[in-house]
């Protein structure tokens, strides 16, 4: 094999980090990248902060019903009569 | 046979306008579940909730082919999104002509240039990036990777629920997710790094 062909471990921890947080990978391709993760900090540190970014995102882009539209949409059922 | 006698006909009504009545309960129960998909699957309040109008209205009137004991929510997010399909809200490019997104590690990596690098023990990602960062981010996603997103991230439905919805293979749900993912933290980047 031509030297430098073999995959950098950091950019392969780097294509399964979704998979990873979503619970999506094989037990053989999970148990690789925990080895990676508990011996490297750059990764580990990138997917500390992905899971918190997801955190982050589903709170921050959470808007509240305006109180009026519930009436509005309940106006709208069949009258019983 | 169904029955024949006189009572059969005002119990059979009455049986089915309690029913509806109990539809309806259910749906509005879920009114502000709905809303908060609905509200960042378009741009603006007031689409958001001409949008929700328009589904509850929808859905009041096909109430009899909702399936009972299954997900009342789904069904109400997929007339919705066909409904927001229908109204002509998209505008942008198709997806295959959507400039490729950056990897994963590209945001922090972004962070860590400005040097707003991430404290390595706790992650505090809202010490950085602010709620209209993240709410502007998702905008500027095109809209086939943001309605997987909203469904999936924001609407915590099940990749099976979200294909559902929009009526696409689960594997087209898991592809958009990792693509609208990537394309989401590149706006972020461009939003909160880009503007420093």
């Amino acid at each position: 094999m031509a030297i430098g062909s073999e995959i950098d471990p950091c950019e392969k921890c780097e294509e399964l980090l979704q998979s990873f947080l979503d619970r999506e990978l094989s037990d053989a391709e999970r148990a690789e990248a925990e080895v990676h993760l508990d011996s490297c900090s750059y990764c580990r540190k990138r997917y500390r902060f992905e899971e918190e970014l997801r955190r982050f995102v589903r709170q921050a882009a959470v808007e509240e019903m305006p109180p009026d539209l519930k009436q509005k949409l309940a106006d709208l059922r069949t009258p019983l009569f | 046979m169904g029955e024949t006698t006189p009572e059969a006909e005002p119990r059979r009504l009455a049986e089915e306008a309690r029913d509806r009545v109990r539809f309806e309960e259910e749906a509005l129960d879920l009114a502000d579940q709905v809303y908060r998909v609905a509200r960042r699957l378009v741009s603006t309040r007031e689409e958001a909730e001409d949008l929700m109008q328009e589904t509850y209205a929808r859905a009041f009137r096909a109430w009899g082919s909702f399936q009972p004991g299954t997900n009342l929510r789904a069904w109400l997010l997929r007339i919705l999104t066909n409904l927001n399909i229908d109204r002509g809200r998209r505008h942008q490019r198709s997806p295959d002509l959507q400039p490729l997104e950056e990897g994963d590690y590209y945001l922090y990596n972004k962070l860590e240039e400005a040097g707003r690098e991430p404290n390595v023990e706790q992650e505090r990602v809202d010490e950085r990036l602010s709620q209209d960062d993240v709410v502007s981010a998702l905008s500027a996603v095109p809209h086939d990777f943001r309605d997987v997103i909203v469904l999936v991230d924001i609407g915590d439905f099940s990749y099976a629920d979200a294909a559902q919805i929009l009526e696409i293979p689960i594997g087209t749900v898991m592809s958009r997710l990792h693509r609208g993912r990537r394309i989401l933290k590149r706006e972020l980047a461009e939003q909160t790094v880009g503007s420093v």
